[in-house]
């Protein structure tokens, strides 16, 4: 049952932390992304549960067994956690052929050759790298040499495995393929899998939870979707989603038919509430920032706000509309295939009650609710 | 197009010029003289002409030839003996220069010994400074009486007389040259370890390997190739180093290829001389391609160097303490202790006695007196040795200047054209002088410049062969690192100068010189330093008006003159590392540059 507990973990570099009082739990089975701006920490925090770097302080255990403590003075080496690790670029041992790389573990556990043979096969079956058997790892392409890394791995059976963007090194093309094929691997091996990347659409796509770090700071431990539409603050909200949420400066005005006035961006509407996460009420004279997912301004002859079309760019099967709503930005994106003029007038509306309304000081979500003129 | 337009659109670019100049100027430099000395091999000499009955100057012979190679046991003494000494000598260099260099960047870059900036600049020193000068140290120490002359420190200090195979020959010159060559080792086997991806070791530990493991099977395979490569470097380097057995093995006749050859082309038999430099020149030529095939091979390698984070440092425990400090005392024994030697020597006026009224400023400030060599004044008002300092400066400033330019022009052709013959020809023409052992070299431009050829008059003799000698024997350096930095700059850079208009000198001068100076300069600034402590390159063709101070070195410790020799030496070494020094600051360049 390798569930991993993380208690209070901490690395210092000098004076500054790179991961700051982390503390979380990793359920048995999960395929959990560490994501976060580059620098973040989250590469720090991989290689600290794999035992390859030492933390400051804190506690980690695995399944139960603790395998660091700062304060027992615990520090289980790498290899004897369990735990397999795929490296950013690969790492794969370029005087050995991809036999001898995936099978290279196996020898060190004193496997039988025959037994080695057949696992060495299988792993090569599953990956679709047999033919490559006897090649040296420059003379495979990008993707392949992915597949020996994940093959050499997999070889020793581990049940966590951990991955330090894995994909980011391959074009946007096999890393769709390779994205499918990670989520496959995670259901055929039952392990936990904890995956570090700065891909937002990769943490989105691969992930049953979401670790968001900042500066060494979890910001948020949530399932995707849960991150995507109730981000607990600012730059949580900013940093999922493609193209990104409307962030609107407002400043509040008096409460009016259990709404809340808002001047956004020159225009006066009301923010009616449909779910608060501070007991704090909306204050008269503070400001705020209203945050509107860009799906969810809706280009329409009928609608309620007009604005102007600063540029359009149509993808085919979406496409991403900049306003001018006075002289404040907006994105939209219209699903199908359609286009606008540019300096065209167009009217839109805000529509669903998922719009937020963070505490611009604190950066804080203080509510959730519809957006009405 | 037309022949003529064609021609006028290749002249109008200034790459081309340069490319063809320098093929026909290096033509001229290198092969031309080579042609020369092979010639020289089937010449009979006028020196020569008494031995070889029935023979007069400049007639055709084969006795050179049948004289060294096949003439049974003169053979033997004249060839075959030094070419086994000399085979002994490199393969004990390497193997000490080896393993002592590849520790010690194991213990820089892969453990958390103690000291590593200053333990790392120890080190190199012995590479930076003269090769001789551990040697004279060693003489200083070591020399026993036996040999004639009187004991060194060592005997004096414990009573022992040290035995001639300790003293002299095969022994010392191994372990000097081996701590001279053991930098060079460091700097290329610490190079891989420190830019191996460290993930490649971590991905064997979470596979179950153990250290021991993960060396056997993963970083000795990766730093095998450093390690033949600085095998072969520090092999043909030890095979045509000339000083070190020169000090160390003349005084118990331990000939090797290189004081042979000396020997032979000073005294009555130049032809075995050129013979031997040919020789020794295809032996260093045929080192050199293999290790280029080496580094072929070692193409698989370059996807090794990834974002190499951090290394988890080897604990070396309880051995930490006194490892650090052994290392930082032995360090110090090979490069603080010899220079306080030297100054030793230098100020006592009877040798061997170390007594305190025994000191004296005489050999450096004294005017002379007929009792104490030949009544030669003290080196600071010395005008033959001031001679030689002014010498060796402005011929390594000429050097350096005039190397240090054409390298720049010519990386900056050969990168505009690569992929062109021309440019490749180039190419390899301006790295050929570096596979050329500098005494076979300067045999070369013995045999080639003691006539006159078409306008240009008989050199040897003159300043300028020196001059021409070292500005060929260095542009490998800054060609090689002028070629570096236009390839890191890229050709747009340079594109978007000549869109905007503007013209071929200024581009250079504005754009392409600024931005990459510091290359640049370290391709003048380590021609200038090889130059100041070169001997080897100029022994064969100075006359005492064109001395410089490594060949007054050398003549005084052949004379005895101790006191002037080791005066001398420790000239010669200030100048060395100040100016290593000052380079580094300046530009962050080195001759040790590799790792920091």
């Amino acid at each position: 049952m390798p569930e991993i507990i993380l208690k209070d973990v901490t690395k210092m570099y000098g004076k500054t932390a790179a991961v700051d009082h982390l503390s979380m739990v990793i359920p048995d089975h999960s395929f959990i992304t560490l994501l976060g701006p580059s620098g973040c920490g989250k590469t720090t925090t991989l290689r600290m549960i794999a035992g390859l770097e030492t933390p400051t302080y804190g506690e980690i255990s695995i399944g139960g067994k603790v395998v660091f403590s700062a304060e027992k003075g615990i520090d289980i080496p790498p290899e004897k956690r369990g735990v397999g690790f795929l490296f950013q670029n690969y790492a794969l041992w370029p005087h050995m052929t991809v036999y001898q790389n995936i099978t290279f573990g196996l020898e060190n556990l004193h496997w039988p050759k025959d037994k080695m043979e057949a696992r060495a096969r299988e792993l090569m079956a599953m990956l679709r790298i047999s033919e490559y058997r006897d090649r040296y790892p420059s003379e495979l392409s990008g993707g392949q040499q992915q597949r020996v890394a994940i093959a050499r791995t997999l070889s020793t059976g581990p049940s966590t495995l951990f991955m330090d963007e894995p994909l980011s090194n391959l074009d946007a093309k096999l890393r769709m393929e390779m994205r499918a094929e990670l989520k496959r691997l995670h259901m055929e091996t039952g392990a936990t899998f904890i995956y570090v990347t700065h891909d937002q659409l990769e943490a989105m796509t691969l992930a049953t939870r979401i670790c968001l770090i900042k500066e060494g700071i979890l910001q948020q431990y949530d399932a995707p979707l849960t991150v995507y539409n109730e981000p607990v603050n600012m730059f949580t909200a900013d940093f999922i989603g493609s193209p990104s949420i409307n962030l609107v400066p407002a400043r509040a005005g008096q409460t009016v038919d259990g709404g809340d006035q808002l001047d956004f961006g020159g225009e006066p509407v009301r923010f009616v509430e449909a779910k608060r996460y501070t007991d704090a009420p909306v204050t008269d004279g503070k400001e705020y920032v209203v945050g509107i997912r860009p799906e969810n301004i809706v280009i329409r002859p009928e609608g309620r706000f007009s604005g102007k079309v600063y540029s359009t760019l149509p993808s085919g099967m979406e496409t991403v509309v900049k306003l001018h709503l006075h002289d404040q930005p907006l994105t939209s994106v219209i699903f199908g295939s359609v286009d606008f003029r540019v300096n065209e007038e167009v009217r839109f509306d805000i529509r669903t009650d998922k719009n937020l309304l963070f505490d611009k000081e604190s950066g804080a979500t203080v509510r959730m609710g519809a957006i009405k003129a | 197009m037309g022949f003529r337009s064609r021609l006028r659109s290749f002249c109008n670019k200034p790459h081309n010029i340069i490319l063809v100049v320098l093929f026909v100027a290096l033509m001229l430099l290198t092969f031309l003289p080579l042609l020369s000395i092979v010639a020289d091999t089937f010449t009979v000499h006028s020196s020569e002409v008494m031995r070889i009955r029935g023979s007069h100057v400049g007639s055709f012979t084969l006795y050179h030839w049948t004289k060294v190679l096949l003439d049974g046991d003169t053979s033997v003494s004249i060839f075959y003996r030094p070419l086994f000494n000399t085979i002994c000598i490199s393969f004990a260099t390497c193997a000490i220069a080896i393993s002592l260099g590849g520790i010690m960047a194991w213990l820089i870059t892969r453990t958390n010994i103690r000291f590593k900036n200053v333990l790392s600049a120890l080190f190199v020193v012995p590479y930076i400074m003269p090769s001789w000068t551990l040697a004279l140290a060693w003489v200083n120490f070591f020399h026993n009486p036996l040999v004639g002359g009187v004991p060194g420190l060592f005997t004096v200090v414990t009573g022992l007389t040290t035995p001639d195979w300790f003293a002299y020959g095969f022994l010392p010159i191994s372990i000097v040259q081996g701590l001279h060559y053991a930098p060079f080792a460091y700097i290329l086997i610490g190079g891989i370890l420190k830019n191996m991806d460290a993930n490649l070791e971590e991905a064997a530990q979470l596979l179950y390997a153990s250290r021991m493991q993960i060396i056997r099977r993963i970083t000795l395979p990766m730093v095998k190739p450093a390690i033949l490569s600085t095998f072969l470097l520090a092999f043909s380097s030890s095979m045509s180093a000339f000083a070190v057995p020169a000090f160390l093995g003349t005084p118990v006749r331990y000939q090797v290829l290189t004081t042979q050859m000396y020997r032979t082309l000073q005294g009555m038999n130049p032809g075995y001389g050129y013979l031997m430099a040919l020789i020794l020149i295809l032996i260093g030529v045929s080192i050199m391609l293999l290790n280029q095939r080496v580094l072929d091979s070692r193409k698989s390698y370059t996807t090794i160097t990834g974002k190499s984070s951090n290394v988890s440092l080897f604990n070396l425990r309880g051995l930490r303490n006194p490892l650090s400090y052994a290392m930082g005392f032995l360090l110090l024994c090979i490069t603080v202790v010899p220079l306080i030697t030297f100054a030793v020597e230098s100020f006592i006026v009877e040798p061997g006695n170390y007594s305190l009224s025994n000191f004296s400023t005489v050999f450096w400030t004294g005017e002379g007196s007929v009792d104490i060599a030949n009544g030669e004044p003290g080196i600071l008002r010395n005008a033959s040795i001031l001679h030689g300092l002014v010498n060796s400066f402005v011929l390594s400033v000429c050097c350096a200047f005039i190397a240090g330019t054409v390298g720049i022009l010519a990386g900056y052709a050969i990168v505009h054209r690569k992929g062109h013959w021309l440019s490749n020809a180039v190419s390899h023409l301006t790295f050929f002088p570096y596979l050329l052992p500098s005494m076979a070299m300067g045999a070369i431009y013995l045999s080639f410049f003691s006539t006159p050829h078409g306008p240009v008059p008989a050199l040897y003799g003159t300043f300028a062969i020196l001059v021409l000698i070292g500005s060929v024997k260095y542009l490998p350096f800054a060609s090689k690192s002028a070629v570096n930095a236009m390839l890191q700059l890229g050709g747009q850079i340079e594109e978007a100068g000549i869109m905007m208009g503007i013209g071929w000198w200024k581009r250079m001068v504005r754009i392409i010189i600024p931005i990459q100076k510091t290359s640049f300069l370290s391709g003048y600034l380590l021609p200038f330093i090889s130059c100041m402590r070169e001997l080897s390159l100029f022994i064969l063709l100075i006359t005492p008006s064109t001395a410089v101070l490594t060949t007054m070195l050398f003549q005084y410790n052949e004379k005895g003159w101790n006191q002037y020799a080791n005066a001398i030496n420790l000239l010669i070494v200030g100048v060395v590392l100040l100016s290593n020094f000052i380079i580094n600051k300046l530009t962050g360049a080195s001759i040790d540059k590799g790792i920091g």
